[in-house]
Order: C-alpha cells, then structure tokens, then sequence
C-alpha cells in the first residue's frame, strides 16, 4: 500500500492499464513476471543471514551422515526434516531482507506524513 | 459489523463481560470503568453497556507442506482484506504471527510439542502427529473464536526452540496456517472455511531448487533427498487432509509443452467443493457445463506457449465438485484482464479487482499464472464469505448467538 513515487515504474506492456479505472492501478507496477525470468528472481536477492546459512549447511552434513548408516530410519527422515525447517526459514530471512532494503520505504514507514513520502493515487 | 467501537481507555484493560440477556437473545458487552461496586452506587453513570456481539473471528485454515506458497498465499490474502500484515510491533523478531488490520495468521508449527532436539531423539518429523500438540491447538483455536485473548507458544524457526508465549488477540479473520489445520478433528470442526494448497512432486522439486540452489552446503542431491526423507510422514498425515478442503489448488507442471521438466510454465486447477454454505464456486461461461477455452486468437494475442484454459463439474474423494484449470502464464496485462471477464462468481467488488490484485502484487511468485490468480480468487471468496457471516450476525442476532 505504502508505495512511493520513487518506487513507481512503468514498464513497455502496460499499453491495456487504461481499461481499468486509473486509481486502481497506481502503485508498485511490475508487469509481467515471464520477462524477469519467473521464479529465479531470488537468486538474485539477498545473502542468506550467516548465521541461519551456517546452520543449513551444518544440517546438511549431519543428515547425510544419519543416513549413511540408517536409510530410511526416523532419525534420517527427522535429519532432512530439519534441513528443510532451516532452508525455509533462510529463504524467509532473505524475503525479510528484500522487503527491508530499500531506504526509502523503511523511511517513509516511519515518517509517512514527509513530503517524500506523498502517494498520489488520483 | 460485529465490532465494539464504545470503549474507554480504562475499558481496554478492564474485564469485559459477556451477559447474555434471554429476553433479546443478543449478547451483550459491559464495560466497567471501575469496579462493579461503585459503578452501581453512582447510578450506573460509569457503566457501559454496548449492544453488540463480542468479536468472534471467522476462522479460516490454510494447509500446505513447508516451502510450497503458504506465505504468499497468506499475503495476497491479507491484501484481499485491505492493509499490509506485519509480524506483531515489539514482539519477538521471531514470531511467525502476522496481523493486519482485519486479519491474524498465525502458524501452526507454534503448536509442536516436541522442539527440534525433542523431535531428533525421538526420530520423528515435525510432519509427525507426534510433534504437535493438538489439545493446546484445539483450545486455543476454540477459545479465539469464542472471542477469547489466548497466549500461544511460539516456535522458533531458527533456534529449533519453544520461546516464550505472545499474546493474541481475536481479530474479524482468524487463519491458521501450516501443515496440520485440518487433522485434527476437533479442530476442523472450527474452521469456517479451508484450503488445501497441493503441490505436485515435480513442480515441488522445481520450487525448492529454485529455493535451495543457491544457498551454501545444497545440492540437487541434498534437495531431492530432503523432499524424499520427508515424503513418507507427508503422504501419511499432510496430504489426506486435502479431502476435507472447501477449496484445494492443484499445481501440475504445463501440458502446453511437451516433455517440459522446467517447472517454469504450470498448470493449476482450482478445485472448489459444491454445497458448501456461503460458498458460491466460480466458473467459466456456464455453471455447470463442461469447458475448455483458449483465449488467445484473433481477439488476443499470447505468447508461446499460450493460455488454456478448462471448467467443468467433477468428483473429489467423493464429494461433488467444480474444477476451473489453467495452464499456461499471462505474458502481458490485457491477457489478464481478458481472462477476468471471462468469469462468473468472482465476489469481486468492481470490475478488473482480480486484475489490480494480481498487478499489486506482480513482484510475488506466481503472479503470471494459475496459482497467483487462484489464490487471489480464493481471497475474495473469503472476503465474500466474511461478509455474508457479519450481515447474517448483524440481520439476526438471535441467530448469531447460536454460532
């Protein structure tokens, strides 16, 4: 909701924005996702924080090990079940840090009565 | 509107009381403002009495394996209702609790009753029944929806531990998200209204190499081993839950491109359950009718490799259901648009909603395609049906009091 002027832009395929009423599509407008590569946007974002990395990649090595001798055991499945609790809350993290990174949007969520801050919707 | 608007800075924190008067069949909340006592001996002066129901939360489930678009489904959700959720101001940093004006999420992997060494020792996953306290759920649940403040555990994702409780207040939409809402029976009884997010093995490997890939220690080797160590306890308790969903959404890989192994392009059905109340399902051209439609052509122009879309009455796990599916992924607004117009039932509040709501939120996964514009359409259904349980409690209060 809280998008900025700054934060607007207007990509070449928005020829159809004028069907809908004009209000309704202000805002922060990426359109389409095909173009930026679908879900591979990630890669590109953030470093996982060190110390949740560290935890993935030690998990990693401990399943491997539990499952070495014991495939299939409960032990081996609640080894991988903790390498996937970890990797999803790295991959939280980094959305975390994606939504935390622009200054401006930190700024004006603070201090949203600045004039920097001014949406205009109309 | 179930709502309490009279109240006074002391009434925020004095007890609020649930009288329930027989002759009106309404309840009814009273503040003090100071004790009952001398409330009563200064004539009542201090005393307020609003006619109005207590907040009693519609509660709606969400259930989905771990990594397969909970949160952004969660999100797209919560922008449905109006206002960004945020995790709670001045709490831990770690709650997985998100809460917006109208709507709280909470996690249910708060619920685990065994933490991550708990679960190591005793070799099971968190997927397992095992690990999660469903008793302190179902009440907590329960007490939500009664119009209680509860204080849930919160697990930390992190640590792998149990930290201290936050404390959580009945707001108008109550979700409960994550792998186990629908398995216990008690608790499923509560639900208002429920969804099953269903990702297929390929699309879930695709998802969780695009996740994983990059990050230190992962591999191919390690994802697929990881999905296929946790496949057993998942098809045992999560996947079973899916029948007894008012809505699941299926994710498939495309069968627009032959052979396609990518993951990129997907096929999703919305499958909606039929005669459940206050649930209209949503469909193409006519209710009812077997459909298959390709938008693009003279009127529209796609790019490779183009929309498809199917709507017809089927079966699911024996209940009677509507299934809308699309394959395929908008390249370009005015597809969406044209797609959007194309459908009944939507519960949107003015022509092109879906459209606004998609492009709002372009920057999340999933919004050129099914999944996106299917999550979006389950949000206005909740909404719609959020609705129509406050106009039935605010129509007939004696009807209301029996919820």
């Amino acid at each position: 909701m809280a998008s900025t002027v700054a934060s607007l832009s207007t990509p070449a395929t928005f020829a159809a924005a004028d069907v809908l009423p004009r209000r309704k599509v202000a805002g922060r407008v990426w359109f389409p996702m095909a173009r930026r590569g679908g879900f591979a946007v990630r890669s590109s974002g953030p470093a996982t924080p060190p110390e949740i990395s560290d935890k993935v990649s030690d998990s990693i090595k401990k399943a491997e090990e539990t499952c070495a001798d014991e495939k299939g055991s409960g032990e081996c499945a609640a080894a991988w079940d903790e390498v996937e609790e970890l990797s999803a809350a790295a991959s939280h993290a980094r959305d975390k840090l994606k939504e935390n990174n622009d200054p401006l949007e930190n700024y004006c969520k603070e201090n949203p009565e600045t004039d920097e801050c001014r949406t205009y919707d109309n | 509107m179930a709502i309490c608007s009279a109240h006074t800075t002391t009434s925020l924190h004095s007890p609020c009381t649930t009288v329930s008067n027989t002759g009106f069949r309404q309840k009814q909340v009273i503040f003090f403002t100071s004790n009952r006592r001398s409330g009563r001996r200064h004539g009542g002066a201090r005393t307020f009495q609003v006619s109005c129901s207590v907040e009693k939360p519609v509660v709606i489930g969400l259930a989905a394996d771990s990594g397969c678009g909970k949160s952004t489904f969660m999100r797209r959700l919560t922008s449905v209702f109006g206002g960004a959720a945020e995790p709670p101001k001045g709490g831990n940093p770690d709650s997985n609790t998100l809460i917006s004006d109208t709507t709280t999420v909470i996690c249910l992997d708060d619920y685990h009753s065994l933490d991550r060494t708990g679960r190591k020792e005793k070799g099971v996953t968190a997927l397992d029944p095992r690990a999660n306290n469903f008793d302190l759920m179902y009440e907590q649940v329960k007490a939500i929806k009664e119009g209680q403040t509860i204080e849930k555990p919160i697990y930390n994702h992190v640590t792998g531990l149990l930290d201290p409780p936050e404390v959580i207040t009945p707001p108008k939409i109550f979700v409960i998200e994550g792998l186990h809402p629908m398995f216990d029976e008690r608790v499923r009884d509560l639900l208002d209204f429920s969804i099953y997010l269903d990702i297929s093995d390929d699309v879930k490997f695709a998802w969780k190499i695009q996740r994983d890939m990059a990050e230190r220690g992962h591999s191919l080797e390690s994802i697929k081993a990881s999905i296929e160590a946790r496949k057993p306890d998942f098809d045992a308790y999560i996947d079973p839950q899916k029948q007894y969903a008012d809505a699941v959404i299926e994710v498939l890989p495309t069968q627009l491109i032959p052979d396609d192994n990518e993951g990129k392009v997907l096929r999703v059905k919305l499958i909606m359950k039929e005669g459940v109340k206050r649930f209209n399902p949503v469909y193409l051209f006519d209710e009812g009718s077997s459909i298959t439609w390709v938008p693009c052509g003279r009127k529209l122009t796609c790019s490779y490799p183009g929309i498809k879309f199917a709507y017809g009455p089927d079966s699911y796990f024996g209940h009677e259901v509507s299934v809308l599916e699309m394959d395929g992924q908008f390249d370009r607004l005015d597809e969406l648009i044209y797609v959007e117009s194309h459908l009944s039932n939507l519960s949107t509040k003015f022509y092109g909603e879906v459209t606004q709501q998609m492009l709002k939120h372009a920057d999340f996964p999933g919004s050129n395609n099914g999944t996106g514009l299917f999550q979006t359409i389950v949000g206005l259904k909740i909404r719609d049906l959020y609705e129509q349980i406050v106009a039935e409690r605010a129509g007939a209060p004696a009807e209301a009091a029996k919820v």
